[in-house]
């Protein structure tokens, strides 16, 4: 498959690469791994005038751990991230989140974290090269009218299947963007505009810096259910963080459930999360519930456009987030000793 | 867009290439460089065939750009034998039968030889995981597997694994 044509430049620094992306805007894409963006030209989705290669800003890859925060540069490539003791001790669902994304000899040493965190939305209907498109009409996400993962629908449904995002709003983490002049610090939680053109809320000029994930004692675990053990994307999947009381260590003070790849972003389920305050680590029931909870809520936003049936997905909604939540529950009983 | 010189250090030695920002690894190997070990199959990652090292490493070649690979150690596998003998990898794969149609082959002993050079006494599950990014159409995997797992630790009850005593 061939990729169009596009000029290419290096910035050495991230002030270059802000510099660059400030007077490019929309005509230049960042690259740093290439494993979403590249695969996206190839089938004609995308065509940037402008490639802004991040391969020699290595100040953007690191992890590093303070007191009560882990930060990972943008650029840190998936591998890193996997053998980082840190991240496997306190940030365990990013840790299991990334270990599961593509394959080993795809994403792992190429693949960044902040890639998978930017990637495009999906759908099977949009995903597919310029010929298979070139037999019907345009979709919304391409710059049509029309839906064919929902009938009817006067907007775009395609899907977030990052499972570094899915992760990472379980654990709380914030983004600091950067573009030149300014820098800004976003709940991840507040970083999805729910739709499925634009999913982001980021300007053309800005780059993802840094990821910044809260540790506060909680424990956290992902779940994902995909095809095949490898290559492929989820197709649904759930991040859970659960936070024992300092008073009293076998009760829930605070849960955080995220479920993925069934919504236009990773779906925060407030309402399910919040019905396990309180609760004691053991309470099976609770968990049930707040998977059921979920479940009901992740309905309403899926389509079917990333493989399996609709049905079938909705059904293991509750069967991802019960043995996440099982998973993380465990783990802050080992912890409490 | 604008062709460049670049030079790749490809298997020990560099090479002096013409090339436009849009071609990736995995062309300018086959095409200028003539090293049609690597292939490509699915051209969008998700097959394996191109599979090459970077840095020891296992990467896409037809996701990475040439002008991506530029500092880079690259190898293929055309590195794996000296001259006209086989690495003991690569022997291990004749052996067990590992070898159907071949196209997979290139790749398989890319992923692989990076695990080995890494951990030469992996258990099952970790081979398995370390190819988990290259499909076979042919073999069924399992001798793939067995090559791979045999390769510094020979089995006494297989019967493929040809003893070097």
């Amino acid at each position: 498959m061939l990729l169009p044509t596009f000029d290419y430049s290096e910035p050495e620094n991230l002030e270059g690469a802000l510099d660059l992306l400030a007077h490019h805007r929309e005509d230049a894409k960042l690259l740093a791994g290439g494993t979403d963006l590249l695969v996206r030209m190839k089938k004609g989705l995308l065509k940037p005038k402008v490639l802004i290669s991040l391969k020699s800003l290595n100040e953007l890859s690191y992890i590093s751990e303070g007191a009560d925060w882990i930060k990972i540069g943008a650029r840190t490539p998936l591998a890193d991230i996997i053998v980082s003791e840190p991240v496997q001790n306190n940030a365990r669902a990013l840790f299991q989140a990334c270990e599961k994304v593509g394959a080993i000899t795809i994403q792992h040493y190429r693949g960044t974290i902040g890639g998978n965190i930017l990637q495009d939305n999906r759908c099977h209907h949009y995903n597919q090269s310029d010929f298979h498109r070139s037999g019907r009409q345009s979709c919304h996400k391409d710059g049509g009218k029309i839906c064919y993962a929902r009938e009817n629908a006067d907007r775009c449904n395609s899907t977030c299947q990052s499972d570094g995002a899915t992760a990472l709003m379980a654990l709380g983490a914030k983004l600091v963007l950067m573009s030149k002049g300014n820098e800004r610090t976003v709940d991840l939680d507040r970083f999805y505009t729910s739709e499925g053109i634009m999913p982001h809320q980021m300007e053309p000029h800005e780059l993802l810096k840094e990821i910044i994930i809260p540790l506060n004692n909680a424990k956290s675990a992902y779940q994902r259910l995909a095809y095949r053990s490898a290559i492929d994307y989820p197709i649904v999947c759930a991040g859970v963080l659960l936070k024992p009381s300092h008073e009293q260590k076998d009760r829930i003070d605070e849960a955080r459930i995220v479920v993925g790849a069934m919504g236009r972003a990773p779906l925060f389920l407030a309402q399910a999360a919040s019905s396990l305050t309180g609760k004691t680590l053991d309470d099976t029931d609770a968990f049930e519930k707040a998977a059921h909870a979920s479940m009901d809520s992740a309905a309403t936003f899926a389509v079917h456009n990333v493989g399996s049936t609709l049905e079938y997905r909705c059904e293991m909604v509750p069967t991802v987030v019960i043995r996440a939540l099982k998973e993380a529950a465990q783990a802050a009983k080992n912890q409490n000793g | 867009m604008e062709k460049r010189e670049i030079t790749l250090n490809v298997n020990g030695k560099p090479h002096h290439v013409m090339i436009y920002p849009n071609e990736t690894l995995l062309d300018v190997l086959r095409d200028k460089l003539d090293l049609t070990g690597s292939k490509e199959s699915c051209g969008e990652g998700v097959c394996g065939s191109c599979t090459i090292q970077m840095d020891g490493k296992p990467v896409r070649s037809c996701l990475t750009l040439a002008l991506e690979a530029i500092e880079a150690k690259i190898e293929t596998v055309e590195s794996l034998a000296n001259g006209d003998e086989l690495s003991d990898l690569q022997q291990s794969f004749v052996d067990h039968g590992a070898v159907q149609c071949g196209f997979c082959t290139p790749g398989m002993l890319m992923s692989a030889d990076a695990l080995l050079k890494d951990n030469p006494k992996p258990d099952e599950h970790t081979v398995r995981k370390a190819i988990s990014g290259n499909i076979c159409r042919c073999t069924g995997y399992t001798k793939i597997v067995e090559a791979v797992l045999h390769t510094a630790q020979p089995q006494g009850h297989c019967s493929d694994c040809s003893s070097k005593e």
